[in-house]
């Protein structure tokens, strides 16, 4: 035989096993996700979570709230990660007072109807708040919001890191500033990448800035979150969301997202944050060994 | 084509287009609502651009000066060649290890900028005397001037509009990279434009952009008009470069 048959008799065989390997080729999942860490290493989890299940993950990360919203509604992601509060406040625009239950309720309601489903929450509650260094709160006497706010009044120059998005959104500080009367200067609003606002209090060039309360810097840069005296922000459930479509088409997807959101807490998901922010271990990485160490996976 | 006219024509499409754009993303008005951050965010712009610039343009001539003096030519390629490496690491790569040394802020959106700017204004000093006739310097120094006398009644003055072209192209591109210093913190419209990214809300992008390019244009218009002033009149029409100015 020579070897132009041998070759011709390669390739076909080749053709013949993508045509089986395509029939039961497995189903493509987008799983979006947000900018910063948490979010994108619940998108790296889920996606590995899904690749030893079957499924064929394609990951996006990187969105802005509103943004991902968007690409949910208008299906270009299949799955994400949400916060009751974050949905209730910024796609209803409803900041009612609700308990943890009622919040995921009420928004498992509403979004049920746009083809939208909130599976089982996790235990994560991740709200906004406002951080400062702890040695700096000591100083000034500053410990709830309220005590932020009196500092505010009296004319203190007080820069404060946010982002664009909490700098904007109805449940950040516009909402803060209402409920707890105080307007902080124009130039007093310092607005950068969301990551790097934890750099900034460390290093003393802010002196307060937004914080996420499951971040992994919280503990290490010893930081303090002030409270929130008139209970101003919602709870923010961390949620699998997915599109009703999808979970039709899939059986299989609602449990397994399930499984994975029923081993979700706060104080774990601050670890596996501290894991990557404050280790610098690799999201792959830390995903992995979550999932092995949970048995989700097989190692 | 009239190269003025070119110009002109593009400007033209350009602000169509963004006419355009604010008309489907809810008209003037949406956008106007933003206009007390637009003034305060385009005075943070111009300063990071004149910081940036201003720094980049001294030490961008002194250093093409330099380059093309006979003692130090045999460096001219090498530290072209570094300007170029510099140049080629994306800008925002630049302002997050500035970020590392500097903290947040402007000062690492600045020492981005800055270096972003130096390429041209280097490169266009050095070639502006590059290509300046032997036979002008020699007439110089038959005349008996000194080297420095050279330098600034005739080598300069002749290199001007090509040294003044490469200012322009510099600061015209950082006026658009310039947004990026939002994200270490720095202000300036990249705030609006990020933002409006973030939420979602085309006319709060569009609050940042409409200045930024705004700025750019005005800038390059502005610039052009002091290169015209500033050229001697005797060299204002004989070179195919002027004629465009």
């Amino acid at each position: 035989m020579n070897y132009r048959i041998l070759a011709f008799r390669n390739v076909l065989s080749a053709a013949a096993l993508a045509l089986v390997a395509g029939a039961v080729s497995a189903q493509t999942v987008v799983v979006g996700g947000k900018g910063f860490t948490e979010q994108q290493l619940i998108a790296e989890i889920t996606s590995q979570l899904l690749a030893a299940n079957g499924f064929k993950p394609d990951k996006r990360v990187g969105m802005g709230t509103a943004v991902l919203r968007q690409a949910l509604d208008s299906g270009q992601i299949d799955v994400c990660w949400e916060y009751t509060g974050t949905a209730l406040s910024n796609v209803y625009k409803d900041t009612e007072k609700y308990t943890p239950e009622q919040g995921y309720e009420k928004i498992r309601s509403l979004d049920a109807a746009k083809g939208i489903v909130w599976l089982k929450p996790t235990r994560v509650n991740n709200s906004y708040g406002i951080g400062m260094l702890r040695a700096k709160s000591d100083k000034l006497g500053i410990k709830s919001i309220s005590d932020l706010g009196n500092a505010y009044k009296s004319n203190k120059t007080m820069p404060i890191g946010v982002n664009a998005e909490f700098s904007q959104r109805p449940d950040g500080l516009p909402g803060v500033q209402k409920v707890y009367g105080f307007t902080v200067p124009l130039d007093s609003i310092i607005k950068m990448d969301f990551g790097l606002s934890f750099q900034a209090l460390r290093d003393g060039q802010v002196e307060s800035a937004m914080v996420t309360t499951t971040d992994g810097r919280i503990i290490s840069f010893n930081l303090v979150v002030l409270t929130d005296d008139k209970n101003f922000f919602p709870f923010y459930v961390m949620t699998p969301v997915v599109r009703k479509e999808v979970l039709d088409k899939n059986p299989k997807l609602a449990p397994l997202l399930e499984s994975l959101s029923s081993k979700l807490d706060s104080e774990t998901m601050q670890k596996l944050n501290a894991a990557v922010d404050v280790d610098k271990k690799s999201m792959e990485s830390v995903a992995a060994e979550f999932l092995k160490q949970q048995g989700l996976i097989k190692g | 084509m009239n190269p003025r006219f070119m110009r002109f024509c593009v400007v033209g499409a350009g602000i169509a287009l963004l006419c355009a754009a604010a008309i489907a993303s809810g008209g003037a008005a949406a956008i106007l609502q933003y206009r007390k951050e637009m003034v305060h965010l385009s005075q943070q712009h111009i300063m990071l651009v004149l910081y940036s610039g201003g720094p980049a343009i001294v030490a961008g001539v002194l250093l093409g000066i330099a380059l093309t003096r006979r003692s130090l030519r045999r460096f001219c390629e090498p530290v072209m060649q570094v300007l170029n490496i510099v140049t080629a690491i994306p800008t925002l790569a630049i302002i997050a290890l500035a970020m590392m040394a500097l903290g947040v802020g402007k000062p690492p959106a600045l020492v981005a900028l800055f270096l972003h700017a130096l390429l041209p204004i280097v490169r266009n000093t050095v070639e502006g005397l590059r290509q300046l006739p032997p036979a002008e310097l020699e007439c110089a120094r038959g005349m008996g001037m000194t080297p420095s006398q050279t330098l600034m009644l005739v080598e300069l003055p002749e290199a001007l509009p090509i040294i003044a072209q490469g200012v322009r192209v510099a600061l015209v591109i950082n006026v658009g990279v310039a947004p990026l210093a939002f994200l270490v913190g720095g202000g300036g419209l990249g705030d609006l434009i990020f933002s409006g990214i973030d939420l979602f809300e085309p006319a709060m992008m569009l609050a940042g952009a409409i200045p930024t390019a705004a700025l750019a244009v005005t800038l390059d218009f502005l610039l052009s008009r002091l290169t015209r002033l500033l050229v001697s009149p005797g060299i204002r029409n004989d070179d195919a470069t002027v004629a465009q100015l």
